[in-house]
């Protein structure tokens, strides 16, 4: 991939911006952010006909092999969507798609700063009396995106679903994407396959704008635990609520490696600050379906991981790494949803 | 090779997360932090990974055995890692086909080589865990 640096953003945005002038383009450096997209942050500074302005930017580039089969449209789209909805997520600014400029699409957003997002800082002994907190927050603003009617968001841009179809389409996508990655044979995961198309779910309560990776970690929250913005948005799509709820409450994403799902709270406390604030039942088979289904999602993604890996000129770490940390425990959470454990 | 390969990769681990990581900042301390990770999953898979391999072959040989699935004969004669991962790929392909095939019977002989499997792939997990996962 081709290096961005302060001079080049500079230069392209001033031909990007005609009214922009004095262009500053300054502290240019890469976030440890994300396994699926390259994040970059900046200072920026410009003159118009109102006058100087002074923003602080974040870049979001697409690489050539990612884990996660999306682009810089999709979630640039997603966030403007849902954006003015009660779902605080950072103003979108700039989507440049042609890959002359910096090989892949990129796309500009308000950088909020000031703030975290580390899933494993709030597992530290001195953020404990703030989990209530957080879990308030988390639990909540997924609970009010699952309130959000579709109809109210353009959403034009995903594909289509139906409250009946979600699911078998959810698990047929990512069956495939299983297909498609190259680490050998998985009985664990190929099981709860076959168990999961013998049990179908219920259609969904409502069909909803799902976030698709709604977890500690991509969100940003304040000192006081208050969560701030709902970041990454790039797996969202229309579909099942629940789908949103179960992905919180995986055991792999249980960072502090005990029954605090996300790391934050018990799965009932979870379940319980969601059904207050979407409105809807998180009904135990529907939702224990889509537990079961976002292992299989996960495993897809690690596994995913693994070929962007082998097939990069660039491997990146978080890749190999996640695939090796990963894996093995999602299995035994399958295991574990299946009373096989 | 000596200083054992746990402790050295152990070491290694801990000179990277606790003094080459904090010197950096950014992405680049973000990759040091992973790789110390991985160096001690290193660690930890090293020593045993062979042998986990031999035995879960054998389970995964027996229980193909009573399901009446053909496979490569055991035990393992090349005891490379390489070589032990690739049998051990070739029969858990052939457990796939049999628990599938098991799952459609309505027997007590289908759900008690149903239970003999599902004890060798939990085995399988608890065998294959790391230290460092959340689960």
């Amino acid at each position: 991939m081709k290096p961005i640096t302060e001079e080049s953003m500079g230069r392209y945005l001033s031909a990007r911006m005609p009214n922009w002038r004095h262009v500053m383009v300054s502290d240019f450096h890469r976030l440890p952010m994300g396994a699926s997209r390259e994040t970059f942050r900046f200072d920026l500074a410009y003159e118009d006909e109102t006058g100087r302005h002074a923003q602080k930017m974040i870049l979001r580039r697409d690489p050539p092999a990612s884990n996660v089969d999306s682009d810089r449209r999709h979630e640039f789209c997603a966030y403007q969507a849902i954006y003015g909805h009660g779902i605080p997520v950072p103003r979108m600014i700039l989507l440049e798609e042609d890959p002359a400029h910096f090989d892949g699409a990129i796309s500009l957003a308000e950088d909020l700063r000031g703030f975290h997002n580390s899933e494993y800082q709030i597992q530290e002994p001195a953020w404990r009396d703030r989990l209530p907190r957080l879990a308030e927050g988390l639990w909540s603003a997924m609970g009010k995106l699952a309130a959000v009617p579709t109809a109210d968001l353009d959403l034009e841009f995903m594909k289509p679903a139906t409250a009946e179809s979600t699911a078998a389409q959810e698990l047929d996508y990512w069956e495939a994407s299983l297909d498609a990655s190259d680490v050998g044979p998985e009985p664990i995961t190929r099981a709860a396959i076959r168990w999961l198309r013998r049990n179908p779910p219920p259609p969904a309560q409502k069909l909803a704008m799902v976030h698709g990776d709604f977890r500690a970690g991509n969100f940003l929250y304040d000192d006081a635990g208050e969560l701030v913005a709902v970041l990454d948005w790039e797996m969202a799509h229309r579909g099942d609520p629940l789908e949103d709820l179960a992905w919180s409450l995986s055991r792999v994403l249980s960072f502090g490696k005990d029954d605090r799902r996300s790391g934050v709270a018990p799965r009932a406390d979870a379940i319980r600050i969601w059904e207050k604030a979407s409105g809807l039942k998180a009904d135990p088979a529907g939702l224990h379906w889509w537990e079961l289904m976002m292992c299989i999602k996960g495993q897809a993604i690690w596994n995913a991981g693994v070929s962007a890996w082998k097939k990069s000129d660039d491997p990146q770490v978080i890749h190999a790494y996640a695939a090796w940390w990963l894996r093995n425990a999602q299995d035994r959470a399958m295991l574990e949803l299946m009373g096989k454990l | 090779m000596k200083p054992s390969v746990p402790a050295a990769v152990a070491n290694l681990a801990a000179l990277l997360r606790d003094d080459i990581a904090p010197a950096l900042t950014g992405f680049r301390a973000g990759n040091a932090g992973m790789a110390a990770a991985m160096f001690d999953m290193v660690a930890e898979e090293w020593d045993r990974a062979a042998a986990r391999l031999v035995a879960e072959n054998a389970a995964l040989r027996a229980v193909l055995t009573r399901g009446g699935i053909e496979h490569a004969p055991g035990p393992d004669a090349d005891l490379r890692v390489s070589a032990l991962e690739a049998a051990n790929e070739a029969l858990r392909e052939r457990l796939i086909t049999l628990h599938a095939a098991v799952e459609q019977r309505d027997d007590a002989d289908a759900r008690s080589l149903e239970n003999a499997i599902w004890d060798v792939l939990r085995a399988s997990v608890e065998n294959r865990r790391i230290a460092s996962a959340n689960f």
